[in-house]
């Protein structure tokens, strides 16, 4: 980390198991962020909840960033939820 | 053409392979599935569609197209599968636009594509935008080698298939055609329920005067953006009634259907003259017209007249396939597929350029 302060968002969201968090981090994980050097991101998972860490140059980038992965976040959550018991089903 | 027959390298498959397919790289969410029987038959067991639609005078833009593909992408999808009558488990693969389009409208359904992929544990397939058109062309109307001319919103090109590669032989240099149209019908408010195209291939049949308008094919290419200035200039000559059913065919006036009129006639001149030329050098007989201009029906008359002269003939499809669709992903898709060809979820990402030739078209000989 440079000397330049860094403004840091966490987010943690709840899923129904960790297979469901797991699911969260690995599809949204494929996408780089738009600004790699002015946002670092980190997603992991904890017990059933997807934690998300940004750290942000500015505090506007902290709040695109938080804003795009929540934008995100909700929509893999409602396809989950969605389909998330009918894709258990079956097998 | 002359030459020894190639062998097509995709035999009919042993067993019947489904796959879903999931558009939205511009303004229509899309989501289709398709049947490839043991028979070497293709059959198209859904295709539902919804279109962000903005009010007139304004286009769509990226974040607000997102937010409507995020709406509606599980309600098509849903609907999709209901349609085909078919489970998610049934399904062999799910296919999603990759690209070109507009990035975060293409990330929304990606995400989506990926969720399912990991939920059903289905293997994702990347799909070109421009590929999925051809593909789905070429299977609705059954035309063997044609000319393409690719003509959307987003997309003008001349395309012509060799050697596992759709070649490009002619494109805007600078805006697609449709995008012209779109802007033009912006700036005279047209509606753009059901799209601003449309609209303006219905106000162009109450045109009863051409004006002068630049006409720009550049070689092979064709360049767009300085005749959308010109036409838009019209708006601010004087002789120009915005409104009013002046039947006074005496008076020196330009009504917007002349202008749509005019537009129509130069842009779609210059496209079917694009076309011959690639017609000509490679000596086919065949025009495929796919892309949501595809629709125009006086485009269509316009290259049908070319393509009779030539002795050869036109090949369009209807609204179903020929604007944006899940349909057309899902059937290039699963060609790749049964290539063996499928994306990692590592590499699912989308890209707003994507050229056509970048793809190899390993289901053709």
């Amino acid at each position: 980390m440079t000397d330049t302060p860094w403004h840091t968002v966490t987010i943690r969201v709840p899923f129904a198991n960790p297979k469901h968090a797991t699911i969260a981090m690995q599809v949204i994980d494929v996408d780089p962020e738009l600004q790699r050097e002015a946002v670092k991101r980190t997603l992991t998972v904890d017990g059933n909840d997807l934690v998300a860490s940004f750290a942000t140059s500015t505090v506007r980038l902290a709040r695109l960033t938080t804003n795009g992965f929540l934008e995100n976040v909700d929509l893999v959550a409602r396809t989950i939820g969605e389909f998330g018991e009918n894709s258990e089903r079956d097998f | 053409m002359p030459g020894r027959r190639r062998e097509s390298p995709l035999k009919n498959p042993s067993r019947a392979y489904i796959a879903l397919g999931l558009e939205g790289s511009a303004n229509k969410l899309g989501a289709g599935v398709i049947k490839h029987a043991v028979d070497g038959s293709t059959e198209v067991l859904s295709n539902v569609r919804h279109t962000y639609i903005t009010p007139p005078g304004e286009g769509f833009l990226p974040r607000d197209t997102a937010q409507h593909h995020r709406e509606w992408a599980l309600t098509v999808i849903k609907d999709a599968v209901a349609k085909a009558k078919i489970t998610m488990h049934d399904l062999d693969c799910i296919c999603y636009t990759k690209g070109p389009g507009m990035g975060a409208p293409l990330q929304s359904v990606a995400l989506v594509a990926r969720t399912l992929s990991l939920l059903y544990e289905k293997p994702l397939v990347g799909v070109n935008h421009c590929v999925g058109h051809i593909e789905m062309g070429r299977q609705v109307t059954g035309a063997q080698n044609p000319v393409v001319l690719y003509v959307s919103g987003g997309n003008t090109q001349v395309i012509a298939y060799s050697r596992q590669c759709y070649r490009i032989f002619g494109e805007t240099l600078d805006i697609a055609v449709g995008n012209c149209l779109d802007r033009f019908a912006r700036v005279i408010n047209l509606s753009n329920d059901p799209s601003p195209g449309y609209n303006i291939e219905q106000e162009a049949k109450k045109g009863k005067r051409l004006v002068p308008l630049p006409y720009t094919t550049k070689g092979m290419d064709v360049s767009l953006s300085g005749i959308l200035t010109s036409i838009e200039a019209y708006t601010s000559d004087r002789r120009y009634r915005a409104q009013g059913e002046l039947d006074e065919v005496s008076e020196d006036i330009i009504r917007p259907a002349d202008l749509c009129f005019s537009l129509q006639e130069t842009v779609f001149s210059m496209l079917v003259e694009i076309t011959e030329r690639a017609m000509a050098h490679i000596g086919s007989r065949e025009v495929l017209i796919v892309g949501g201009v595809g629709c125009n029906e006086r485009l269509q008359e316009m290259m049908g007249i070319m393509a009779q002269e030539r002795g050869g003939s036109v090949f369009a499809t209807d609204e179903r396939f020929c604007i944006d669709n899940g349909i057309m992903i899902a059937q290039a898709g699963l060609l790749s597929y049964r290539m063996g060809y499928q994306t990692p979820l590592a590499k699912s990402t989308c890209t707003q350029r994507f050229r056509t030739d970048e793809v190899h078209v390993a289901w053709r000989p």
